[in-house]
């Protein structure tokens, strides 16, 4: 693959170019109630070609290598114009070139797996909550995606990697008369189909969340001291906090960029917080970004102080940062942007008892449901959650969805807990789709939080 | 194409070849300056057969291997995806100006160009940061089947989407504009974002409590969202929507219509068949805070014993490769009937209340029950019919059937909005948090 790729190199007159190649599979199974509704298994493939030229940086996407000397004029033709109109001259960051072929250890490969099994696992599953009255209907499926990459830079770089993501998930949805409640339920991961079986009780216990919802009290509206677990944290951590570390959202928005500065005290002196897509046999896992850059661990907020931020090789030159192979596809349709891989707040010494304890009266909210930032301010929802009083838990809650803002709330996170956890669910679409996008966090308390209710 | 529907039909009895091709430039400003231009030209070929009525589905970016993608739709009958129905015989349907020939030609350069001169009046006149992303987007759809339709359509998009944002934020004023073909930024635009921007330079803090909202065109999705769910034939069959048994009952507001019409010219890329080369229809979904119809697909049509009321589209929950997702039940061309009111008016007849001009987090409520809770980003505070400032960390949160029985007015005029176009809307009595 790498020489058809430097059949197309040749032709490209710029000061840097880099080709990626991609042949992605993808099988899906859905079923919706009893129903299967989908079972497909399919491959496409397509080319990304980044240029650079006279300080311009621009990028086109295409199926068919027939393609490519329409794509080369056209990708010169939009470098030349953002040089021509922009003030700022593009330099990517020096980077260790790479020649390296690399293919990650899987427990069971998936794609040498019948899709039987897939369908069995995945209908065995969907039957769990389907079996219990006051279930509505499902919506649970199967993924699988992987993606051969074969990347190919004007600088030498000549690196293939394989990423392979599985996962079951989906909604269970209840009802009673005119109430409909829905809960999230999902396992899976990027180190293969084994992390896959016995998981009947992860289906079991969210069937059981889903019932007891139709029984819970709505949340009131207030402000409210909270335990988050460690779902919401994590979603927290990415949505409120991950986003701002990303360089691009920040580069061209100058007061969030004063607000950003290195060294300045974001959050209070517990919070430590860190991205590493380097952690083996977790979903956010990989080793080369799509500019061919080694991944690297990079510490964010160290003491609640700022202290690093995630990088393409652009932005790293426009900020004097080091590059950290951040700068990430969803896949051959798309140039890399920089995102988040495995971002977490790091754990203290704490048990869950301890911060109840510690929150006395308020709410301990559970398992994320989605979430979305403006810079400042965030919302988010959860998908239950319990009254606490005097460090006790009491009755369910339902319709929990938080807002808040950002510096505020990292100053009022107040006592973190020792149970790390990372997600085994990604899905964070910052205009492309990065389904390895995992966070995490232990339990955490936060004083002082805005709840929505409904 | 046609040697693909052959070689298909030999060895299924329904089969339908589905192809897209389109090109798509990106042009991205930040803070006043061009910062990105993207090119995407994608093609690809989705295949769907039926056999002893059990559905098979297969696509590919580059028909090379016909015989492979064929297999492949084969390999996926086994799974037993159950699908009774035919797929049409769709023949002389109406010409809809849905494409403008100029859009091939339109230069990145004047793109960028016509976005310099909008930065430059709004720069004139607010010191807020500029972000605008324009596309130019064209594409052909073709789609044959063995009842023997073949049919085609291109579309052209010319869109722009301007945002003025407030400081330490994304939070921003913004306004779409949307076109077949290249036109120039009207004032009132500009005027619009500018105005609006000014006025809520201020921060405020006022109490929370049950207040009068106003929705603009650009967050009405938030409620629209929620209707779609209800009244999609996949919600009804499942059982998973407050809206079964509700045709014919008056479930809204009378002032509140939505409608949804892919076959009008004037308002989005219109659309004389669906995904499924069913012919499209002017389907009212709400008339007069009546509910009034569902809308459907082939599959969920057939299983309901219904008519396909061609809202069959490729339209994922957040993918966007459109070869790769089968058609469902989909709303593309919603269109809200406006009502008697102008903005200003409606704005004047505000005593205290809210407008929610950006929303986060529309996606994380209970949506099959109609809930929502938002989060402002931002929500500007209105006082005495005027715009007095805007407010962090606050909430709107309700139930679209409570909400939309409390409609006290609805604006004049049209917009477009996450598709469709739709005026501004007031509610009464709409829960706020804030801090």
């Amino acid at each position: 693959m790498f020489e058809t790729l430097k059949n197309i190199g040749i032709k490209v007159d710029a000061d840097y170019f880099d080709i990626r190649y991609e042949k992605k599979s993808e099988t899906k199974i859905i079923f919706d109630g009893k129903e299967l509704t989908q079972l497909t298994s399919n491959s496409t493939d397509g080319y990304v070609l980044r240029v650079l030229k006279d300080g311009g940086l621009a990028s086109i996407a295409f199926t068919r290598f027939e393609e490519a000397e329409k794509a080369i004029k056209q990708v010169l033709e939009n470098a030349r114009l953002i040089a021509k109109n922009s003030q700022k001259k593009v330099v990517l960051a020096p980077v260790e070139v790479k020649k390296e072929r690399f293919i990650p250890h899987l427990n069971q490969d998936p794609r040498k797996l019948s899709i039987d099994e897939k369908l069995e696992l995945t209908r065995r599953y969907n039957e769990i909550p389907l079996r219990v009255k006051k279930i509505a209907t499902t919506h649970i499926g199967y993924l699988e995606v992987s993606r051969e990459k074969y990347f190919i830079s004007s600088e030498g770089a000549e690196i293939a990697e394989e990423l392979v993501t599985t996962r079951i998930n989906g909604t269970i949805t209840s009802r009673d008369g005119n109430l409909i409640q829905t809960v999230r339920v999902g396992i899976g991961g990027s180190d293969g189909f084994g992390r896959l079986r016995n998981q009947d009780e992860h289906f079991e216990k969210k069937t059981s969340i889903a019932l007891q919802l139709l029984r819970a009290e709505p949340i009131p509206a207030g402000n409210y001291n909270v335990i988050l677990n460690q779902s919401m944290a994590g979603v927290f951590t990415h949505e409120a906090f991950g986003h701002f570390s990303e360089a691009d959202l920040i580069e061209d928005n100058p007061t969030m960029r004063e607000k950003m500065k290195l060294n300045a005290q974001l959050g209070s002196e517990i919070l430590n917080i860190k991205d590493d897509p380097t952690i083996p046999h977790q979903l956010g896992f990989y080793k080369y970004d799509d500019e061919g850059v080694e991944a690297k661990p990079t510490q964010l907020l160290k003491n609640g102080v700022l202290v690093g931020r995630l990088h393409s090789r652009r932005t790293a030159t426009v900020f004097g940062e080091p590059p950290n192979g951040h700068c990430v596809a969803e896949d051959f349709r798309y140039a890399p942007i920089i995102r988040m891989g495995t971002i977490f707040i790091e754990p203290d010494r704490f048990t869950l008892d301890q911060l109840l304890e510690e929150l006395g009266d308020g709410y301990y909210i559970i398992d994320a449901k989605g979430g979305q930032t403006s810079g400042e301010n965030f919302t988010f929802g959860a998908q239950y959650g319990y009254v606490v009083k005097k460090g006790k838990l009491g009755s369910m809650v339902r319709d929990i969805n938080i807002s808040g803002n950002l510096y505020k709330t990292l100053m009022n996170i107040s006592m973190i807990g020792n149970d790390l956890e990372l997600c085994q669910i990604g899905g964070c679409g910052k205009g492309q789709l990065n389904i390895r996008s995992c966070n995490g966090s232990p339990h955490i308390l936060i004083k002082d939080v805005v709840i929505g209710g409904i | 194409m046609d040697k693909l529907i052959k070689l298909a039909e030999k060895c299924c009895e329904k089969v339908e070849v589905y192809s897209l091709d389109e090109h798509l430039n990106r042009i991205n400003f930040e803070n006043g300056r061009l910062k990105e231009i993207e090119t995407s030209i994608q093609s690809g070929v989705a295949l769907r057969i039926i056999k002893d009525n059990k559905l098979g589905f297969a696509y590919t970016k580059n028909l090379q291997d016909r015989e492979g993608l064929i297999e492949n739709a084969l390999n996926s009958l086994k799974g037993g995806v159950q699908a009774e129905f035919d797929f049409p015989e769709t023949k002389n349907l109406p010409e809809l100006k849905s494409y403008d020939e100029s859009i091939e030609e339109l230069s990145n350069e004047t793109v960028v160009k016509e976005c310099e001169r909008v930065v430059k009046k709004i720069s004139e006149r607010s010191k807020g940061q500029v972000n605008i992303t324009a596309i130019i987007d064209y594409f052909k759809i073709r789609i044959l089947n063995s009842s023997g339709t073949d049919v085609a359509t291109r579309i052209s998009n010319y869109y722009l989407r301007t945002s003025l944002l407030f400081p330490n934020s994304y939070a921003s004023i913004e306004r779409i504009l949307q076109d077949r073909k290249f036109v120039h930024t009207p004032d009132d635009y500009i005027d619009y974002i500018v105005d609006t921007y000014n006025r809520s330079s201020k921060e405020v803090s006022p109490p929370g409590g049950r207040m009068k909202v106003l929705f603009l065109p650009e967050t009405l999705y938030v409620l629209l969202w929620r209707i779609a769910y209800a009244t999609s034939a996949e919600s009804i069959y499942r059982n998973a929507s407050p809206a079964v048994n509700k045709i014919g009952k008056k479930i809204f507001h009378e002032d509140f219509t939505l409608i949804n019409d892919p076959l009008n010219e004037d308002f989005g890329p219109a659309r004389a068949f669906d995904d499924e080369a069913t012919p499209t229809q002017m389907l009212p979904i709400i008339e007069n805070g009546v509910l009034k119809n569902f809308y459907y697909d082939l599959n969920y049509a057939q299983k309901m014993n219904k008519k396909s009321s061609g809202n069959g589209f490729k339209t994922g929950r957040w993918e966007s490769e459109k070869i790769a997702i089968k058609p469902g039940p989909a709303l593309e061309h919603l269109f809200i009937t406006p009502g008697k009111a102008s903005f200003s008016e409606i704005l004047s007849s505000i005593d205290q209340g809210i407008i929610v001009a950006g929303a986060l987090g529309a996606h994380s409520g209970n949506i099959p029950n109609g809930d929502f809770s938002i989060g402002l980003a931002p929500g500007l505070y209105v006082k005495d019919g005027r715009i007095v400032g805007r407010l962090k960390d606050a909430m709107v949160a309700g139930n679209i059937y409570e909400v939309l029985q409390n409609v006290i007015a609805v604006e004049n005029r049209v917009y477009p909005g996450m598709v469709g176009y739709f005026p501004a809307i007031l509610f009464d009595n709409v829960n706020v948090a804030s801090r």
